[in-house]
């Protein structure tokens, strides 16, 4: 590997900028995911900054069940993400359906719809979990996968 | 000799007070803005890429270089990858006026403090011109209010630039700051020090900084006028707003805080010139930071204004006070100063 390439590897795992989507949950998981990013626990140490658009970030945060209405849009948010892009499951329900399992109206888990890199479980998932998931993330990138 | 001359041009144009410290800097401050911000939010901030997180700027531009770099359907595509290019060039470009190892800047003529402005001007219709060419929904929402808040912010901002020209007598920024090191800073000079007060509010607005970040504010139309931006054409405009900073911090500097020139002592006239220009370049740095800290204190203290009150601000108190000081200043001058 070219010393390119390890410059590159090196800046994409010091600076993941997240996009955190709420496909329609009960709002448990987005309050523990801006727990993550405000002073308690504050993520920008890591580099890891919130943004608005799609076009700039690296990691898509999906929280909450994916409903049939949202997945259509949820689609299209992902591509409009450049590549080299990351999912995030965080929460039961983007992770398998949760409570919603099963129902006529809900897709069994984020990953019938996206390819999913991490999955955070619980309901909602601690804030010290949803940075586990991504220290996990961000070492899966350094192994190149 | 005239060669030698020529190559040392050339070394300080490229090299030292030139485009690559320059960006280096001006990343190095944009660490110092964010980290300084976090922990007046009581947060950390960079940690882990580099010591301290001294890189995390570095890393964030490397990242977004090596990103896929997406021109979406129905942008003007000529425009959509020029305005990133153009906006860095001209940030660069007017850098080269300020005073950095000396006491004049790389280039400097008669009367350059004028076009130093007029490029700053050209920013604002940089980022109007951007949205616009993107052709998204988003885009244009933040492109009107870029528009909007530049033709607010634009006035005070060049009356409070020219309060010290009208002191020093000179429309040279060479000339203003040898005037400050014969006398004394223009920040201790009564309306002169009013008019630092709003350089700095009207510095924050053009940067976009958080009390008026109305053109890109991510709560509520996604990235403002930067929403279509991506990979390679989003790190040529953060990087341009990170040297837009440091012009202004630098421009602040060169008017109000005496220049590169240090505070309390003089450099005597037959020192070694490279001496010299390594202790200008530190006090550079030195009133550089003080400046950007202070951006940063306002950001963190202020919450984002509404665009109808942002505006009310800039005409109802800003720019009749920048008027009123601009009519005080030679009759002060006049008495005391000339």
């Amino acid at each position: 590997m070219g010393i390119l390439d390890r410059m590159v590897k090196w800046a994409r795992i010091r600076s993941p900028w997240i996009l955190h989507f709420n496909t329609g949950g009960c709002n448990a998981c987005d309050i523990e995911v801006l727990a993550v990013l405000t002073p308690r626990f504050d993520v920008e140490r890591f580099g890891i900054l919130l943004k608005g658009s799609p076009r700039h970030a690296d990691v898509l945060v999906v929280t909450g069940p994916v409903t049939r209405q949202v997945a259509k849009r949820l689609k299209r948010i992902y591509y409009q993400m450049p590549e080299p892009k990351f999912v995030m499951a965080v929460g039961a329900c983007a992770v398998s359906g949760g409570v919603f399992r099963g129902a006529y109206n809900v897709h069994m888990g984020l990953d019938q719809v996206l390819p999913v890199d991490v999955y955070v479980p619980g309901c909602p998932p601690k804030p010290e979990a949803i940075i586990d998931g991504v220290v996990k993330l961000l070492k899966k990138l350094e192994e190149g996968g | 000799m005239e060669v030698l001359e020529l190559i040392l041009l050339i070394l300080a144009t490229v090299l030292f007070p030139g485009v690559v410290f320059c960006t280096y800097y001006a990343l190095f401050l944009e660490w110092v803005d964010r980290k300084f911000f976090a922990r007046l939010q009581n947060r950390v901030g960079p940690w882990i890429t580099g010591p301290k997180g001294i890189l995390q700027p570095i890393a964030d531009i490397i990242k977004l270089l090596a990103k896929e770099d997406i021109t979406p359907n129905g942008v003007d595509r000529a425009g959509f990858v020029g305005a990133p290019f153009f906006a860095l060039t001209l940030a660069l470009f007017s850098l080269m006026f300020v005073p950095i190892a000396s006491t004049s800047g790389i280039l400097s003529f008669k009367g350059d403090l004028l076009i130093v402005l007029f490029i700053s001007t050209v920013f604002g219709i940089i980022i109007i011109f951007a949205g616009y060419v993107s052709a998204s929904r988003f885009s244009i929402v933040g492109t009107a209010r870029a528009g909007l808040q530049f033709v607010g912010y634009e006035i005070p901002l060049f009356v409070s630039a020219i309060i010290p020209a009208l002191i020093a007598r000179s429309l040279t920024l060479k000339e203003i700051v040898e005037w400050q090191i014969a006398h004394y800073p223009l920040i201790l000079c009564f309306p002169a020090m009013i008019a630092f007060g709003i350089f700095i509010v009207c510095s924050l607005a053009k940067l976009e900084k958080l009390p008026f970040d109305i053109p890109e504010a991510e709560t509520e139309i996604v990235a403002g006028w930067a929403t279509e931006f991506s990979g390679k054409k989003l790190a040529l405009f953060r990087l341009s707003t990170d040297l837009k900073m440091l012009l202004l911090a630098g421009l602040a500097t060169a008017l109000f805080l005496g220049g590169p020139a240090p505070w309390g002592f003089t450099l005597p006239a037959d020192l070694n010139p490279y001496l010299a220009a390594l202790i200008y370049s530190i006090w550079f740095v030195i009133k550089t930071i003080i400046v950007v800290l202070i951006m940063s204190t306002l950001k963190a203290a202020f919450a984002r204004y509404r665009i109808d009150q942002a505006l009310r601000g800039f005409w109802r108190y800003l720019t009749p006070l920048s008027l009123a000081i601009l009519i005080l200043t030679p009759i002060v001058a006049y008495h005391f100063y000339w």
